[in-house]
Parts: C-alpha cells; structure tokens; sequence
C-alpha cells in the first residue's frame, strides 16, 4: 500500500509556477534580438549616423529624417506607392486565380494529394532561386521564355523584359503570382475541405441554386479563411525583396525599385544608416500594422470557435 | 485513513464559485459519490482531492494530514477520467504499468501486478494493443486498472461511465460494485446519474451550487430527502411536488385534495410517483383528476395528469391500465406514510 | 453534361501543372547542359547531358562549403527555435495568464517583422558582439523568426492533446514538467517532426538575414547565389547547378510535410 510521503520543496518545485521557467527562454531571446533592435532602429532613425560620412557619427537630430522622408524623398514615395501596387495587383491576381484553382480541385478532383503536392513546389522553393529561375527564363538572348513570347508575339524581337522600363514590374507581378497563388490554393483548398455539408444540403432543399449557394453559403462560410489568406499574402507580399533582388536589382533606374529594396540601398548601398533606419520603420509600420489587423481577424475567429464549444 | 474537506472554497478565474464553503468528511474503504447536476461543483471537488486543482481557501486532509497544497504524485491517490485519457503511444500493458514505472517498481513486479489487475478487470487479452484498437468498455477498464494497479489508497472516478452506451454502462456499474467489495479501497465517484450513485454508493454526497445538500446512505437520501431539491433529483420519474395550502387537516392544490397530520398553512408536499395508488372512487380521501398522458413502461405504466394549479402529477404502477385511456378520469389516493412535507419556504424537509 | 465540365476542368489543371513546374524543370535541364545547348537561341529541350557543371561549381568554385553552412545553419537554427519554441507553445496551450493573448501576438510579430528593418540594428548589434561573418549571427537570426513558427504551430498540436493526458500523467506519478517531457512531448512527436521541418525549409531559403549578416565566411548557399551572377558572360549551366542543389532537398521535405503544410503556413489558424 502507497501513503502520501512527503514531498521536498525541490520536488514541490517541479509542480508549482513551472510555466514561467519554460516560456522565458523563448520571450527573452524574442526581447534581445527583435525587440531590442526594433528600439535601436528606432533610435538610430532620430540620429544622423552614417558611414559614408564622417562627420555624421550619430547625434542626435530628432524626426528630421521623418520629416525628410515624408516632405521631400520622392523616391521614397515613388517606392511606397510602387510597393503598395505591387502588393494590391498580385495579391488580388493571385486570389482570384488561386480561388478559382482550390475549387476546381474540391468540385473535381478525388485524389487531389500528388496535384496539390506538385503545385506546391514553385512556393516552396528559396525566392532567391525562383529570382534565378527566371532571370534565366527571361535573358535577352538565349531565355527560353523570352523564345516563346517572341514566338507568340508578345515580345518584339529586339527586346527583352527586364531591360523595357514598362515590362518591369507587371512581369515580377505575374512571376509572384507565379510563386504563390499555390498558397492561397492551398489555404483555400483546406478552408473548402472543412466545411460542413449540411448548409449546402439545406440550402438546396431550400430551393436555392448553386450561385446562390456561392455566395449566401460558400463565402460566408470561407470568410474567416479568406481574411487569412489575403492579410498573410499581403504581408509578406509587402515585404518582398529576394526575388527581385536577384532579377532587377530595383532597375532598370528604380522602375522595380521596391520599399525594401530602397531601404537596402539607403542603407547598404549610401550606408546612410540613421535615414536608412526611418525607412526601415516605416516598412515597419505598414507591417505592423497589417499584422495586427490579421491577429484580430485570427484572434476573432477563435473567440468564435471557443463560444461555440 | 479518512478524508475531509474542511471549508472548502474554490473561485476560478473568470469569478465563478464552484464550491462554496464544503464540508465533508469519510472514511476508508467507503465508495463516496460526489452527485449533482451541471455545475454543482461535484467535478471540482473530485479534482481538488487529486490535487489537480487548489483550493481558494479552506483545506483538505487525507489521514489527519493537511495536503491542500501537496502535488498530485504525492498523495497516493489514483485517478479515472471521464474521456479515459489513455496514452495513446502506449500499449495498453505499457499504460497500466506506467504508474510503476515512474516509481521504478522493479520489472518482474511490474509484470505481476498488471496481469494482477488486468485479470481482475478482464482486459487480460488485450495487454499487447494500442488504446486505439479498444471499443469504450476496455479502454474503461483500462484506465480503472491504471488507476488500480499501484494500489493508491484512494481511487477517485470523474463521471467514468458517461462516454459508454446504457448497456455497458450498467455492466461497468456491476463491475465497480464487484471490485470495490473485493479490494476494500476508497473510491470517490463523480456522477450526475441519480441510478449510479444509488446503486453503488455506501455514502451519496448531493451538491447544488457548490455547497453540499445532504451526505448520506442511499436509502435515506431516496426515504428522507433533506429538501425539496434532493427529493426532485432522485428517483425517475422525480418525486411529485406539489405546492399547496392545508386547511382544518385537508392539502389542497387545485384538483387534489388529500388529509394530512399537519397544522393549516403553506406547505410543499412530496410523494413518489410509484406510492401514489389507483383506488376506488368511494375510498375515504381519494381524488379524481384526468389522466393526461399515458406512457407504458413496461412492465410498469405511468400516467401523467395534470392539475389544474399548473404542475403535472406522474403516477407509476405495476397494476393492470389497459383500460385506462388518456382523457379519462381516474381516482388516486396518496397514502400518509408515503407522504413527505417541505416548507414551502426554503424547500426544506419538515416532519 | 457534367463529365465535360470534369473533363475541362482537368484540362485547365494540367495547364496549371505545366506552368507551375515548367520554370523549375528548365532549371534542372540546363544544369545538365553543355555552355552550347545553353546559349542557343532556340531553346534546347534534347540534349546531351554533361555534368560538368556540378564539380566545376562546387568543387573548383568552392561552393561545397556553402551548402555545408546551409545545413548547420538551418540545423541549428531548427534545433535551438523547438527547443525554446515548444515549452513556451506548451504553456500557451495550457495555462491561462493575465496578458496571454498580448504576449502571444508579440510572438507573432516576430515573424512577421520585415527582415530589411531589423537586420541592420542587428548586423550593428554583431557587429558589437563581433559575431558578424559567423555562423552563429545567422542561426540567432533564422531562431527569431522561427521561434514564432514553432510557438503557434505547436501551441496547435499540444492544445490537440487532452488536458486530461497531463493530468493522468500527474496523477500517476509525474510532476507537471515531468508530464511535459516525459507524456506530452513523446505525444506530439509528429507535429514536433512537422514543426522542425517547416522550420528547416524556412531557414534554408531564408536569403535577406543571411546575406546581410555574413558576407563571406559561413555564408549559406542562398547568399552564394548573387555572386554568380555577372553582368556579362554569366555561367547559366554553373548557377543552375547551385539552384538545383539549394532547391532540390527542399523538394523532397516538402512532399514529406505535405499534410501539416497548410497549419504551419497558417500559423495553426488553418488545420487542413
């Protein structure tokens, strides 16, 4: 027969408060390098810092830089508003696209496991190496899809994409669409798998026609997931930056020029580091912000779920 | 070895009191049956005896010594879960020897004592399977032998029965009976089916709202209902309660009419559905009300009527009803010695 | 009727597949490709395969290194976030404290933050620690924004397994971290097994952390690529070779992680 022994207070340990030991590591090391960087960015936006310079070695001159940057960087803006394009086109392209892709297979396709494991590879390849893949797909000479689109008459022969200042950019578009409308087919796709037949099976007992069951039923219903997929897109869509590193460089000029890319010139390039730093707030911002917006979305959704358990 | 729980409070988080203030007290080798409906704290109570849970004041002792703040492993106590909680990587010989493992039990005693357990629980043939491969009764049985095998001296079982279908739940309730006779341990029982708790308890301790109504043997809680609440919770179908006037030594509430030995004013007055009797119209204190449903249970038939105050009355009887039929009236008479009296007050039980 | 549409609707799908894996298997085929077949104008789909250009870049361009550093790089990465991601992700799954949700979403900014805003305070931030050019300023990177990955996925899987399991393990004989590692981790093995892969794939192709933390030494395959790249007289059959080999191996973990994709790219919001 086992009597209650009497635990030590080591022992007594192991029971008692043994959340905070395991989620401190994790918050700590969140704390030194993300959000201590995230205040030294900050502080280094108020100062003049830059290596390129001697005589700015850091002082301290307020929301200059800010002011700068808003009131007189055209190329900041012109990168801003380029971005923000950037992001608005190819992520709804890729909606749309991507939508129509993750119905078909739900409505048609039985054994969608190898489709959608093959649609998956041009997302998961490294950016970099899809900025490879096309920089040599599209080469002015020997690309075999500039061949192709020559052949069919969309390229003239003498010109190539990447060197046509107006080709630039709806061609990173279409090869972002390229690369990631497989995710929001694929998000979408898990989003049509769970949902529940019975909605449908009322509705059409109802008397309501497949349209209508689209869009009283289907979308509602999506909603959540949708919310999910375009804010997670917009995101990193906003914060693009390897694929066209390798294509363009952000030229021809700044014609591709994207706010990350300037932030790396400002930074990398003119090693102006404290007006480089009030860039990379601002990309800061915008995602932060965009980011908060998806937790709420996300954050809703589970409030919603936890109601109904 | 005894157990108490001595002014016990336990406050969650977001406010709610799940108990308030509980006093209980038993002894070794009792099977205790913590009953009450949703949310009367029967549940947290289980828990706070586990250690799961600490209490917001108060304290708990087992043997004389207070363990309201001793971990779980540390007070020898074994646990059954309403979903089993089995692990599922494991075997099922690996489940139940896990509690032994952890104590390092040597591994020919292990051995022993689980095919000890498992024969005595019957799942001796299952010990190489994983949890998954087990239909509801054997994983049951499992997890009561989990519990068992490394003789705790307390088992407490939090509503075990409920995930299995009405059959095997009363071929689980005989089981527990059997074992609980062969093995002589404490076993604390969560419940909120009336039938379980009368059928395997020695002591049943009736909850509501967190406070204990009344801890006694079976037969008394279904002959003496501390309350009104008691009285309606046991026994199916419950028993009638009928709120009414007594006036020069007659009850009267709408229809019913029936001599009672209680001084004139307002009383709440109890009989059970199968102590009600079908007599003839003639019979000294006998009532005639309209039958409005007639439901055979058999062997048993029970005719519902309803009375003109609002409350249904249920009558349950063995006799013979073919010819009764609903919207025909019948006379009742309600026996004195089966009647019960609770003020009309608080509800509780008068003599 | 409704056989047509099935009929089209595979049509409009293979044309979707061929799209979608065409770029990649040219990129394979050229990196079997003669300088020749690669500079012809009309596109060569037949031809004799050479794999000269798989030693010429590794072995004589000394890119072998490299994919050394991506696998420590993603290795360790993947190692140090599961280690400091899962028990944090455990205690969100099961305990309930005051600014829960807040710290929860904090985690989450971290993998959202735009690498291009935090890699410069932390690439001054090494270069104070004197650990620019290491190996180890980009494993501390690539475990920042991983750890994110890690917390919320795993904060899935563990919510997955009854709290009951913790407590029966309690009530046998275990203390509450004694139940974590020795019950609930063996539990949610394969989502840690998921986890630990979405978090390799996300290390390996990461490219803006690492190129702006190590220029030379210890830099992975990613950041290798760029500087194969010349204005003029670029070795084609030479970078898709190291394209193929930055990008294959990623191939193969996708396929095995196929199921658990959809949560980890979601951050468990989606279960799929």
């Amino acid at each position: 027969m086992t009597t209650t022994a009497q635990p030590s207070r080591g022992q007594i340990l192991l029971d008692r408060g043994a959340s905070l030991p395991l989620i401190l590591p994790a918050t700590l090391l969140v704390l030194v390098f993300l959000v201590g960087p995230f205040y030294y960015m900050a502080y280094t936006a108020m100062t003049d810092l830059s290596f390129a310079n001697p005589d700015q070695n850091g002082a301290f001159i307020g929301f200059d830089n800010f002011r700068k940057l808003v009131r007189e960087d055209t190329i900041f803006w012109g990168s801003f508003w380029r971005t923000i394009r950037f992001v608005a086109i190819a992520v709804s392209i890729e909606f749309v696209i991507g939508f129509a892709l993750a119905w078909l297979i739900w409505r048609y396709v039985e054994r969608q496991r190898l489709l959608t494991t093959l649609l998956l590879v041009p997302m998961m390849l490294a950016p970099v190496a899809v900025g490879l893949i096309w920089r040599l797909l599209l080469q002015g000479d020997f690309g075999m899809a500039t061949h192709y689109l020559r052949a069919v008459g969309l390229l003239s022969q003498s010109s190539a994409v990447f060197s046509t200042p107006s080709l630039v950019m709806p061609t990173i578009i279409a090869i972002d669409v390229w690369q990631w409308t497989p995710f929001v087919t694929l998000i979408i796709l898990a989003g049509l798998m769970s949902m529940p037949r019975s909605p449908f099976e009322a509705a059409t007992m109802d008397g309501a026609g497949p349209w209508r069951q689209f869009f009283d039923i289907m979308l509602p219903l999506l909603r959540p997931i949708i919310a999910l997929v375009l804010l997670l897109r917009g995101i990193d869509a906003f914060k693009e930056f390897d694929k066209v590193f390798i294509m363009t460089g952000g030229g021809p000029g700044t014609v591709s020029e994207l706010l990350s890319i300037y932030a790396y010139r400002v930074n990398f390039k003119t090693w102006n580091l404290g007006y480089g730093a009030a860039v990379s707030f601002m990309v800061y911002l915008v995602v932060l912000i965009l980011c908060s917006v998806f937790y709420k979305a996300v954050y809703w959704k589970s409030a919603d779920q936890r109601a109904q358990a | 070895m005894a157990v108490s729980f001595k002014q016990v409070t336990k406050r969650f988080a977001d406010g709610t009191v799940a108990l308030d203030h509980l006093d209980l007290d038993f002894e070794l080798g009792e099977f205790v049956v913590l009953l009450g409906p949703s949310g009367s704290g029967k549940t947290t109570a289980c828990r706070l005896l586990a250690g799961l849970e600490q209490p917001s004041s108060g304290r708990i002792e087992i043997d004389g010594k207070d363990v309201t703040n001793v971990p779980p492993r540390f007070r020898g106590i074994g646990m059954v879960f309403q979903n089993y909680a089995l692990y599922s990587h494991k075997s099922v010989f690996e489940n139940i020897a896990y509690p032994l493992r952890i104590r390092k039990v040597p591994a020919a005693d292990i051995e022993r004592s689980v095919r000890d357990v498992a024969d005595l629980l019957r799942i001796g043939d299952y010990l190489k399977r994983k949890p998954a491969q087990l239909s509801g009764g054997q994983a049951q049985r499992v997890a009561v032998a989990r519990a068992l095998v490394w003789e705790p001296a307390i088992c407490l079982m939090d509503e075990p029965l409920s995930n299995l279908d009405a059959l095997l739940r009363l071929h689980m309730r005989t089981e527990l009976n059997r074992l609980h006779r062969k093995l002589d341990k404490t076993f604390v029982f969560v419940t909120h089916d009336q039938e379980e708790a009368m059928t395997l308890a020695t002591r049943i301790a009736v909850l509501k709202d967190g406070r204990l109504v009344q801890f006694d043997e079976p037969k008394t809680i279904y002959r003496k209902p501390a309350n009104r609440f008691v009285a309606e919770f046991m026994g199916r179908p419950a028993m009638n309660t009928i709120d009414g006037m007594v006036e020069g030594g007659v009850f009267r509430a709408g229809a019913v009419a029936c001599p009672v030995d209680r001084s004139d004013g307002p009383v709440t007055l109890g009989i059970r559905p199968e102590q009600i009797e079908l007599a003839a119209a003639s019979t000294p204190g006998a009532m005639t009300l309209t039958v409005d449903v007639k439901e055979a249970v058999e062997p048993d038939t029970l005719l519902i009527f309803q009375n003109s105050g609002g409350n249904a009355i249920t009558l349950r009887t063995q006799a013979n009803c073919d010819a009764i039929e609903a919207g025909q009236p019948v006379s009742l008479a309600f026996p004195k010695s089966a009647l019960h009296y609770f003020d009309a007050r608080t509800g509780q039980r008068v003599e | 009727m409704s056989k047509s549409w099935k009929i089209l609707a595979f049509g409009i799908l293979a044309c979707v597949l061929v799209i979608a894996l065409t770029p990649y298997v040219w990129i394979l085929l050229t990196s079997f490709k003669g300088r020749l077949d690669i500079l012809s104008p009309q596109p060569t789909w037949f031809f004799t395969p050479t794999f000269a250009n798989y030693p010429a870049v590794f072995i004589d361009k000394e890119y072998l290194p490299l994919v050394f550093n991506s696998l420590i790089i993603a290795c360790g990465s993947t190692a140090l976030s599961i280690m400091i991601g899962a028990p944090a992700a455990y205690v969100f799954a099961r305990t309930d404290f005051a600014g829960k949700e807040d710290l929860f979403f904090f985690f989450l900014t971290t993998r959202m933050a735009p690498p291009i805003s935090i890699a410069v305070p932390l690439f001054l931030f090494f270069t104070t620690l004197g650990l620019t050019d290491t190996i180890y300023a980009v494993v501390i990177a690539h475990t920042t924004f991983n750890l994110s990955l890690v917390v919320w996925m795993m904060r899935g899987f563990f919510a997955e397994i009854p709290k009951e399991i913790d407590e029966a393990a309690m009530m046998d004989g275990r203390s509450k971290l004694g139940a974590f590692v020795r019950v609930i981790v063996p539990l949610a093995a394969p989502g840690l097994a998921a986890t630990a892969v979405l978090c390799f794939i996300m290390s390996w192709n990461e490219f803006l952390y690492a190129f702006i933390l190590v220029a030379f030494e210890g830099r992975p395959l990613t950041v290798g690529i760029p500087g194969l790249i010349t204005p003029h007289g670029t070795l084609w059959g030479q970078v898709a070779a190291v394209a193929v080999v930055a990008t294959l191996p990623i191939i193969v973990f996708t396929f095995l992680v196929q199921k658990h994709l959809v949560r980890g790219l979601t951050f468990g919001a989606v279960k799929g």
